[in-house]
């Protein structure tokens, strides 16, 4: 009886406290941050209007670690410890988990995830929006099972399209955009099976771009619109093998067709001509590693001002291309070099819309597999070394945490790949420890953190990704949704009443 | 282990040997080229020297073979990026005294030769590059 009137009046008593600013702590900056969040969510309303406009910001590989690690690294690179720092999309007011498995794949690449989030529906892996009922490279069978893209609809809507990457612009990301294909690799016809009547990636986008479907198409991937034989502006061949030379065919149409920085920052969009900037012959080069193209940003702010002269709204398609090939590469500086860059575009898209007329959304196709070591002290640089904690202060001590074998390890390390500590021996057995490392030597930008399992090419992993959203109908994500639930929201807003 | 005990043991006048190893440490790759792919006043400066550089072995185009590439990351070829594999732009073309004895494509290698700049294509394996190290001899770094 004792104990029960005693617990009844812990409770009243921190029922009070809670709804009163006496707490011992309300002075503390974090309570202070706490209380202002609930003012913020408690002013977001829905936007219920239809929407005019669309972007998908989508950086290929960029996980919830993956984007963990790149918030990290923009925050020190402010001069801050990083933790505390906020990307402009962990602004938006609404965020789901988002569930990436493929039809066929626990672990998918970015072919069906890129087809999810065009056509609604999930589909099989290395497949661009063709039905999951048709076999991977079976030609005949995908010819007869295509779906139709988001970006076919809008733009029967009177709509303008856009196509952003830093990849190549016929890789599965943006081919999602335009393409059907039953195999991402026919980015030209020379990687077509004999007898194959589908037509190349490439071939699909000259045909969208002269049907009027798509406006604008910003990449790399000169090689699969030239004849092989052909060089490019930078002296480097084509490949394809039916002598078709799609940068000609395109001028022919009516396309302005651009290959660099100058020529790109010189051309005057938006008079309604097609754009198809091609600024590499395979991807355009990591952020770290850039010159004579423009950036991410710049991309995005031109194709933004172009299209928005028409009336009736557009819809863009932006990829950071390269946080995957870095995170395959198991270089994580070059990973968050691009996360960083795929950020600032972001912040260009908000600055440049209205959120009660532009739905942004912000996710990843898939996560890598990559992992985050403990208990590194705040301000621990995410390329470098696990930092011991400071019990008698916020920053670290600046001296390494040390494993078991006595050598230090950095906050970020791989499950597999190019940087595993099992190394082939002449007997091709693999054997090996982890080396010795230095924070100079970690922090370098051609560092590869340590992986364990070996392989050439670090993998994806089946695990969830983020997605953030602003704009109309941006509140219909929440919880843990499906990758293709993203088109069905699209979708609703740009036709609701 | 040894070396350590080594440098130690050395007399005080002679402890000037660790700056000198410091000037002759290895070049990156990386440092070879301006971010346009042009080449840096380090490579003009060495052009025709003998010099260390540091990189990975890339699996090597043909078995038995002098010739080797040297890579500024691990070749680690990404099946969903570059069906076909091209090399980066920034590699550097070995061709060593002996035939090529392969490292693994992830362990770190030091490659010491003769620095040539300027575009060739192997005679034999049709291969462009723009530098290469040639009578050269390498190691584990």
């Amino acid at each position: 009886m004792k104990k029960i009137l005693l617990s009844g009046v812990a409770v009243l008593a921190m029922t009070v406290a809670t709804s009163a600013q006496d707490l011992p702590q309300a002075a503390s900056p974090w309570f202070v941050a706490g209380q202002a969040k609930i003012a913020e969510r408690l002013a977001v309303q829905p936007i219920t209007a239809k929407a005019k406009n669309v972007i998908l910001f989508t950086a290929d590989g960029n996980g919830v670690g993956s984007n963990y690690a790149v918030r990290i690294y923009s925050g020190q690179l402010a001069g801050g410890l990083g933790d505390d720092y906020v990307q402009p999309q962990e602004t938006f007011p609404h965020a789901a988990l988002v569930k990436t498995y493929s039809s066929n794949g626990q672990t998918p690449d970015s072919a069906p995830t890129a087809a999810a989030m065009n056509s609604g529906v999930k589909t099989k892996n290395g497949m661009i929006n063709v039905l999951d009922t048709v076999n991977v490279d079976d030609c005949a069978a995908g010819a007869t099972a295509g779906a139709k893209t988001f970006a076919e609809i809008v733009s029967e809507m009177g709509k303008s399209v856009g196509v952003i990457s830093t990849a190549r612009i016929t890789h599965a990301t943006p081919a999602a955009v335009y393409a059907r294909s039953v195999n991402r690799d026919f980015e030209d016809n020379s990687t077509l099976p004999e007898g194959c009547t589908q037509k190349d990636i490439a071939d699909q986008l000259l045909d969208q771009m002269k049907a009027g479907v798509v406006d604008i198409a910003l990449g790399g991937g000169r090689q699969h619109f030239l004849p092989a034989g052909v060089k490019d502006v930078e002296d480097k061949e084509g490949k394809r093998t039916d002598g078709r030379n799609l940068v000609d065919e395109a001028t022919a149409a009516g396309a302005k067709v651009v290959f660099g920085a100058d020529d790109f920052t010189a051309l005057t969009m938006g008079d309604n001509a097609p754009v198809l900037g091609l600024f590499e012959a395979s991807h355009m080069k990591y952020e770290q590693d850039r010159s004579g193209e423009p950036s991410l940003a710049e991309m995005t702010e031109a194709t933004i001002k172009a299209l928005s002269t028409n009336e009736n709204g557009f819809f863009i398609s932006i990829e950071g291309g390269r946080v995957d090939h870095a995170n395959h590469a198991g270089n994580l500086h070059r990973a968050v070099v691009d996360g960083k860059a795929f950020a600032d575009a972001i912040a260009k898209a908000m600055e440049m819309t209205n959120a009660e007329d532009t739905l942004i959304i912000v996710t990843a196709d898939h996560e890598h597999a990559i992992a985050f070591n403990g208990y590194c002290g705040r301000g621990s640089k995410i390329t470098g070394l696990c930092m011991k904690e400071n019990p008698n202060g916020i920053e670290h001590t600046g001296e390494p945490e040390l494993a078991a074998d006595g050598k230090p390890y950095t906050v970020a390390g791989y499950l597999n790949g190019a940087g595993s500590v099992l190394i082939e021996q002449a007997d091709k057995t693999f054997a090996g420890s982890r080396p010795d490392l230095t924070e100079e030597q970690a922090i370098d930008p051609d560092y590869l953190q340590q992986a364990l399992i070996p392989m050439t090419s670090e993998t994806h992993s089946g695990e969830d990704v983020a997605l953030f959203a602003r704009g109309p109908w941006a509140h219909l994500f929440g919880g843990v949704v499906e990758q293709n639930y993203i088109f069905h929201v699209m979708n609703h807003a740009v036709s609701a009443q | 282990m040894i070396r350590r005990t080594f440098l130690l043991a050395l007399p005080a006048g002679l402890l000037t040997l660790p700056v000198r190893a410091a000037d002759d440490a290895p070049i990156k790759l990386r440092d070879l080229y301006e971010k346009d792919m042009s080449f840096s006043q380090i490579a003009l400066s060495r052009q025709g020297s003998r010099v260390g550089i540091a990189g990975f072995m890339a699996p090597p185009l043909k078995a038995e073979s002098v010739f080797f590439v040297l890579t500024k990351l691990p070749m680690a070829v990404c099946p969903f990026c570059e069906p076909g594999s091209p090399w980066p732009d920034d590699i550097l073309a070995v061709y060593a005294k002996r035939v090529v004895d392969v490292i693994p494509f992830n362990v770190p290698i030091v490659v010491t030769g003769v620095l040539e700049l300027g575009d060739h294509v192997d005679p034999e394996l049709g291969f462009y590059s723009k530098v290469r190290l040639v009578d050269a001899t390498y190691a584990r770094a």
